[in-house]
């Protein structure tokens, strides 16, 4: 005992231990620890542009009484309450389905259900917005088969606006969270199945009552990286709807409103940074807690 | 040390520097400018760039072309992170933000007060771009509305074009309602996302979101209060195509859905882009709001140049605008006549590029109507938080197409817009 704890004393002195971690350790101060500091002293400035004066807890009190700001963390929270749930569950089915060992031409199956989240940003956004668009095919097949009597407004209606969000991040990404569900499956031992067969377990208590226990460490880190994706989304919203969030604010999310506080009105570096933090806060608590939760059960 | 290396170091940096000296008083310098719309102000910035390296052979200019909103927010990251040297020798600025740069990134644009005779250019021109008695930039096209229609598809429901004369917003959707009904084309594209066309009623009107002071106009605001419930009604009238981003609505114009678009002069060139549609259309002033002091003209975006102080090539920058966009008449006659840009140089606006008549449009002298309705357009105060107002009257729009009171409306648009300009 204390020799290990003399020997890692010892470590600890070692400078050329600390001469090898030294570069990274410079660059991570450089480029992520300064700004992180940087950005918090920012938030208790405000002012127009670079005309930055220190307000102590203005943007609090101005984040406080913002409504739109508030809006813009009910669509965020709606959209992660909505959209996680749905993509996690989907990916779940997909990746036990593609999982079978019967299956014919898996692998071009997987292939096409990954694709979307590699395929280019721009080039999907623009291509959702013409299917969706009043007349576009969407509409039109819907129209065609009798399901609507008329054509939904996907843009221009603040609730399907929401919606058609959802629907295109749940595309994109769905196939993203599949792919670690299927490398997790791979692990998991066959003669597991093979037993509860024998002893007359359903397929559906089998996906129950092992696959999802198996999967949990890999549900969790889905989970949260779905929650910090959907936290920061922006690159939808702004191609969707031209940076606006419209409309009537019905898509804007926090990330969104970040940028147009910087960008687009009267750049008001401060309180973005103190909108940022938010963020920042929110994902440290949903994680914790999704954490939390995974534990106990545990 | 190394006494012949400094010296040696020291004389090629002096060499350096007169060479540089040298190169500037010459204007040998290669001018960067950013801007936006390569049918409009690209094109009609190449077109000034080879007036001026004509004579002047040294000079050369690099165009670069960005979406409106790229130019913005470039300008503004680089304004912001005091990175000047991403920045170009030019920008062009849209008219609506020229005081939120000047206000909040001051001593970044070159003033230009004593380098260009500025008596020449319309007033409210050169009022929006001055700061604490300076002028800054050089002001380049207005954005004077007209109403553009399909002459084709308002004969096939009836009506000759006197009855486009002297329209009111009624009329316009009385008539949209019976165009639709007879040719199943709506009467105009709208995106209800975009407040373009709340300021175009509204500065009919003569108001806008501010006061003269800067302080809010909301709720007391007659004009602001038609132009809503005009819009309302344009939609729940189904009048409107909606459409959702810039393209889209582009693309109903130019694809023959709707049958006409009320936008600034600068359209024109869009309008004109589809040559087959050639002697479909015409054009007639905008409609007037049913309030006191309405006008039938207006205003719609508008942009001018200016000069980046810490740029390189400043003076040749100030130097070609000074020449070309305040001075060159034959310049802005052959802009006119080629791309629509009505510029806000006075003395142009006699030239006979106005007079003349224009095949597209059968014939009718459209520079003319348009030079008439500039001097009609009501002046406001655009402020600096055109973006700001514009969002949260967007965000408020759809309560009153589902019934809420257009006073409740309107208070909510204040009371959002309170929060966000600060």
């Amino acid at each position: 005992m204390a020799t290990t704890s003399r020997s890692s004393l010892k470590r600890y002195f070692d400078v050329n231990g600390w001469l090898f971690v030294a570069p990274a350790v410079a660059l991570i101060s450089l480029f992520m620890i300064y700004p992180i500091i940087r950005s918090l002293i920012l938030s208790f400035y405000s002012g127009r542009g670079m005309m930055l004066k220190f307000s102590g807890s203005g943007n609090l009190v101005r984040l406080w009484n913002d409504p739109v700001f508030w809006k813009a963390l009910e669509n965020t929270v709606i959209f992660f309450i909505v959209q996680v749930p749905i993509m996690i569950t989907m990916a779940l089915i997909l990746a036990a389905m593609l999982n079978n060992p019967k299956l014919r031409y898996s692998g071009l199956f997987r292939t096409m259900i990954f694709l979307p989240c590699v395929s280019s940003l721009v080039a999907y956004s623009i291509l959702f917005k013409s299917m969706f668009s009043l007349d576009g095919v969407v509409n039109n097949t819907l129209l065609a088969m009798g399901i609507i009597g008329e054509p939904i407004g996907w843009l221009t209606d603040p609730f399907w606006a929401k919606v058609l969000i959802i629907i295109a991040i749940t595309w994109r990404w769905t196939g993203y969270n599949m792919i670690f569900y299927l490398a997790a499956l791979q692990n998991i031992d066959r003669s597991i199945y093979e037993a509860a067969k024998i002893d007359g377990v359903p397929s559906w208590g089998r996906f129950a009552f092992l696959t999802i226990p198996m999967l949990k460490p890999v549900i969790l880190f889905t989970t949260i990286t779905s929650t910090i994706g959907t936290l920061q989304l922006f690159d939808e919203v702004y191609n969707f709807t031209e940076g606006k969030g419209g409309p009537a604010d019905s898509t804007l999310t926090l990330s969104l409103y970040i940028y147009n506080l910087t960008f687009r009105f009267m750049p008001s570096f401060g309180y973005a940074a103190t909108v940022s933090y938010v963020i920042v806060l929110m994902v440290a608590v949903l994680s914790f807690l999704q954490f939390y939760a995974a534990r106990e059960r545990a | 040390m190394d006494y012949s290396r400094v010296l040696k170091r020291s004389v090629s940096a002096a060499l350096t520097g007169a060479a540089l000296l040298c190169s500037t008083a010459a204007f040998a310098g290669e001018v960067t400018v950013w801007c936006w719309d390569p049918n409009f102000n690209v094109a009609i910035m190449k077109e000034a760039a080879a007036r001026y390296t004509a004579k002047h052979p040294d000079t050369t200019f690099n165009i670069v072309d960005f979406a409106k909103a790229d130019v913005e927010q470039k300008l503004q990251t680089g304004l912001a992170s005091g990175m000047t040297d991403t920045l170009p020798d030019i920008v062009l600025i849209e008219d609506y933000g020229a005081q939120k740069y000047l206000q909040s990134f001051p001593g970044a644009f070159a003033a230009l007060t004593d380098k260009i005779d500025y008596s020449g250019f319309a007033k409210y021109k050169v009022d929006l771009m001055t700061l604490e008695g300076q002028v800054y930039g050089v002001p380049f096209d207005s954005g004077v509305t007209g109403l553009y229609y399909r002459k084709d598809y308002l004969e096939q429901a009836g009506y000759k074009a006197s009855d486009m004369e002297n329209l009111t917003w009624d009329r316009f959707i009385e008539i949209g309602k019976d165009v639709k009904a007879k040719t199943g084309h709506e009467m105009m594209a709208l995106d209800t996302n975009d407040g373009g066309l709340i300021r175009i009623m509204m500065q009919s009107g003569g108001k806008w979101y501010f006061n003269d002071d800067g302080s809010l106009n909301i709720t007391g605001n007659a004009a602001l209060k038609a132009a809503l419930e005009t819009q309302a009604r344009i939609v729940n009238e189904g009048v409107a195509k909606q459409t959702s981003g810039w393209n889209d609505g582009i693309n109903a114009l130019t694809s023959g859905d709707v049958a006409s678009v009320l936008m600034g002069v600068w359209i024109t060139g869009t309008v004109k882009s589809q040559a087959d549609q050639a002697g479909k259309w015409a054009l007639t002033a905008i409609p007037k709001l049913n309030i006191e002091g309405a006008t039938a003209a207006s205003n719609l975006g508008g942009s001018s140049w200016y000069v980046l102080e810490a740029s390189a090539e400043k003076d040749e920058a100030i130097d070609f605008l000074n020449e070309v966009y305040a001075k060159d008449l034959d310049f802005y006659q052959k802009i006119l006549t080629e791309r629509g840009a009505v510029g806000s140089l006075l003395a142009a606006r006699t030239g006979e590029a106005y007079q003349k008549p224009d095949d597209f449009f059968s014939g009718q002298t459209v520079w003319q109507n348009f030079a008439d309705w500039l001097v009609q357009v009501p002046a406001v105060n655009y402020g600096v938080f055109t973006n700001e107002l514009d969002t949260a009257v967007t965000a408020n729009f759809p309560a009153l197409l589902k019934g809420t009171p257009v006073d409740d409306v309107l208070k909510a648009i204040e009371s959002q817009a309170a929060g966000q300009i600060q």
